[in-house]
């Protein structure tokens, strides 16, 4: 048994979330009777690795979820795939893994080029690290959500300006159900980064107490992209919430949405490709400086 | 086992003559009860719809299908038409045809709206019709299955029957269903009280729709259709207010000018508080200004939108003939193999009948000659003598199979016959 999960890799997983893309995209070639059945099925399988693949590191490595940016990227990706295996069996004619399983995808291949190595903490860092990492994975997944549910809206209500029949096999949602959730996520966006950013300052607090890790400084770049993602989050949940009462709401919360999600791209390359103190193990280079907290990736 | 079709649809026989011939559910039953005295020992239905009635006739065991002639006869006299008028204007299909054209129809591949649903309803009740007037047997039984699960493979193997082709059921399904996700909260007007809006409104109710207002210039219409579906009427002068509070509209006006210009409209707006409208403007000449299409939040479809849109769809299901079409000849090829295959029965029962009485015979024979044998043991042996019996008859019996998927075996039957001297 141990040795069939240790020979679970993430290659196993990333390749049946591609195929159940690839069945997703021949909706726009041809028909087929077995697509939806083979849709999921591959879904399935991969989110059923992915599961294991998790639990393995879990079990072996201890590396429990959210301990390390590598953890984080899975978990928020698993979170995401999870999504769509639901979707789709609710709404089998919607080809929402057309716009979610890229994504999955790029937070899988985000997670292979970010650092495995866990975040240092003891009792204390641990309940604050969980706090400040689950509250992260709940904003980023809420931006995805509704930047997909945006790009959607924009997709359905280019082909009702236009006065165009549906095209077969790229049945979209109505454009009320897609506003009701572009008008949500960027509340519960706002709120959880919010949230996430001061449980980083406790969680900063609490190490620095402790000399368990190094850290972070004011100044430090994770700190100043989050502070910014965070003023951003609050400015759109403001703009989305006046355009409700406009003719024109829908459409402004819908490029919000995804104006959201470049955000938090640019956030992502940053946290992988930058330099940080962030979540670093204590060094002799500490600096004692004016610190602010630790972070997700 | 022949089969025979005479009937006319809405390609061959003008309106007038297809009123005319029309039977409704009663007359077809009473036409049946007389088929069955002209006809005895044959099958027949009835299929009549708005566009088309065809008499489908079948008979076996050495009686044919009543001859085409006898049934344009037939059907003339039940519904007192001239046969020497009616005749030149109805098809006639014999044997495999019949079936083809049945399973086509079923489908709705012969249907003035290409794949429309509703055919097969109306097959379904043809056919029951039939068996409740004890006209239907183990041909028509056989032959009307079939079309059902050619329809049905037809409906879930291709696009034909999914996209719509009317203006209303275009307008509600493709256009306001994009917008909205449901319409049992939401508020409908029609405004005019013309068959265009009954008709539309049908379909707003198949998805939900409860609340209704009905405005027209002529309150008794607004009253009338209002009470027929449902509905609320409303006075003419409300309209403005009618508009606030509308999420959808369904605008069939005969007025010759907009009923609902810009100004109108830009007033209307301030009030709504942001929520998106749906304007289906049936009318021609337009009741809603098309300027007011261009403003935020408002979805304005007008006739020649909602025409393209269902072009494309009917295009869309041409696309999607040939496949339905290999559906109904693959179909029909085994409907025919296997009725092909009926006509061999007698022979193979002979056939089968004759080696188990021989192998009766000879097992009687060896157990009266080893009378020590065990029950155990003489069971053994009998069931030997079964399995050699159907491996020796398999190879004919699957060469008659076979020879049935290309017509009637005749040659086949006549070879076994003389080989195992077996009787007609």
């Amino acid at each position: 048994m141990a040795a069939f999960l240790s020979g679970i890799s993430i290659v196993c997983f990333a390749a049946s979330y591609a195929v159940a893309l690839a069945c997703e995209a021949s909706r726009l070639a041809f028909r087929s009777g077995v697509r939806g059945a083979a849709m999921v099925a591959f879904a399935a399988a991969g989110l059923f690795a992915h599961t294991l693949f998790l639990f393995w590191r879990a079990v072996d490595g201890g590396a429990a979820p959210l301990s390390s940016p590598f953890d984080w990227y899975l978990l928020a990706a698993w979170l995401l795939a999870a999504g769509y295996l639901w979707l789709t069996i609710a709404n089998p004619r919607t080809p929402v893994g057309l716009f979610l399983l890229p994504i999955v995808l790029g937070l899988v291949g985000a997670a292979t080029l970010a650092s495995r190595e866990p975040f240092l903490h003891d009792a204390a860092s641990l309940f604050w690290g969980r706090i400040h990492g689950g509250l992260h994975l709940i904003w980023s997944v809420s931006v995805v959500l509704g930047a997909i549910a945006g790009l959607m809206w924009l997709i359905q209500a280019g082909r009702l300006t236009r006065k165009e029949a549906p095209v077969r096999g790229f049945r979209m949602p109505s454009l009320e159900r897609l506003a009701s959730i572009t008008a949500r996520t960027p509340m519960v966006a706002a709120w959880a980064a919010a949230a996430g950013f001061a449980s980083g300052i406790v969680l900063n607090a609490v190490n620095r107490g402790r000399g368990l890790m190094e850290t972070v400084p004011w100044t430090d770049p994770v700190v100043l992209r989050m502070a910014a993602v965070v003023a951003w989050l609050v400015i759109a949940a403001r703009i989305a919430a006046a355009a409700r009462s406009r003719p024109d709401g829908g459409r402004t919360t819908a490029r919000l949405a995804l104006v959201s999600l470049a955000v938090l791209a640019a956030s992502i390359a940053w946290g992988v490709l930058g330099t940080t103190r962030h979540g670093k193990p204590v060094t002799a280079a500490a600096v004692a400086a004016p610190t602010a907290f630790e972070e997700s990736p | 086992m022949t089969l025979a079709l005479v009937g006319g649809t809405h390609r061959t026989v003008p309106l007038a003559l297809r009123e005319r011939l029309a039977f409704s559910a009663e007359q077809a039953a009473e036409a049946l009860a007389r088929f069955r005295d002209c006809f005895p020992g044959r099958e027949g239905v009835l299929l009549s719809t708005c566009n088309r009635v065809e008499f489908y006739a079948a008979g076996e065991n050495g009686i044919d299908a009543p001859p085409p002639e006898q049934l344009v006869s037939f059907l003339a006299d039940c519904r007192g038409i001239d046969a020497a008028a009616l005749g030149p204007l109805l098809a006639r299909e014999h044997d495999d045809a019949v079936v083809r054209h049945l399973f086509g129809v079923a489908a709705g591949l012969d249907s003035m709206v290409l794949g429309e649903p509703q055919i097969l309803a109306q097959v379904k009740q043809a056919w029951a019709i039939a068996q409740d007037s004890r006209t239907s047997g183990p041909l028509t039984a056989g032959l009307f299955q079939a079309a059902l699960r050619t329809a049905k493979r037809v409906t879930s193997e291709t696009a034909l029957g999914r996209e719509r082709v009317s203006i209303p059921s275009v307008a509600v399904a493709d256009f306001a269903s994009g917008v909205f996700e449901r319409f049992d909260d939401k508020r409908v007007l029609l405004v005019g009280a013309g068959k265009m809006a009954a008709e539309t409104l049908r379909y707003l109710r198949e998805a939900g729709a409860r609340d209704v207002v009905i405005v027209n210039r002529t309150a008794a219409r607004a009253d009338d259709l209002a009470a027929r579906v449902d509905a609320r009427p409303a006075a003419f002068d409300r309209l403005e207010r009618e508009l606030t509070s509308a999420d959808l509209v369904v605008s069939t006006t005969g007025a010759s000018d907009h009923v609902v210009p810009l100004d109108l409209f830009v007033r209307v707006e301030a009030q709504r508080q942001g929520r998106p409208l749906v304007v289906l403007d049936l009318a021609v000449p337009r009741d809603f200004d098309p300027r007011i299409g261009e403003r935020p939040g408002v979805w304005l479809y007008c006739v020649d939108d909602l025409a393209a849109a269902c072009e494309a769809n009917r295009k869309s299901r041409q696309r999607e003939l040939p496949r339905a079409l290999a559906i109904v000849d693959e179909e029909a090829r085994r409907f025919m193999g296997d009725m092909h295959h009926r006509t061999t029965a007698p022979v193979i029962e002979q056939l089968r009948a004759g080696w188990t009485e021989t192998g009766e015979a000879e097992l009687d024979r060896l157990f009266r000659r080893l009378p020590h044998l065990a029950e155990a043991d003489r069971g053994e042996i009998r069931q030997a003598f079964d399995r050699y019996a159907a491996k020796m008859l398999h190879p004919p019996l699957a060469s008659l199979r076979s020879e049935s998927h290309s017509g009637p075996p005749h040659g086949l039957l006549d070879a076994l016959k003389r080989l195992f001297n077996l009787q007609d």
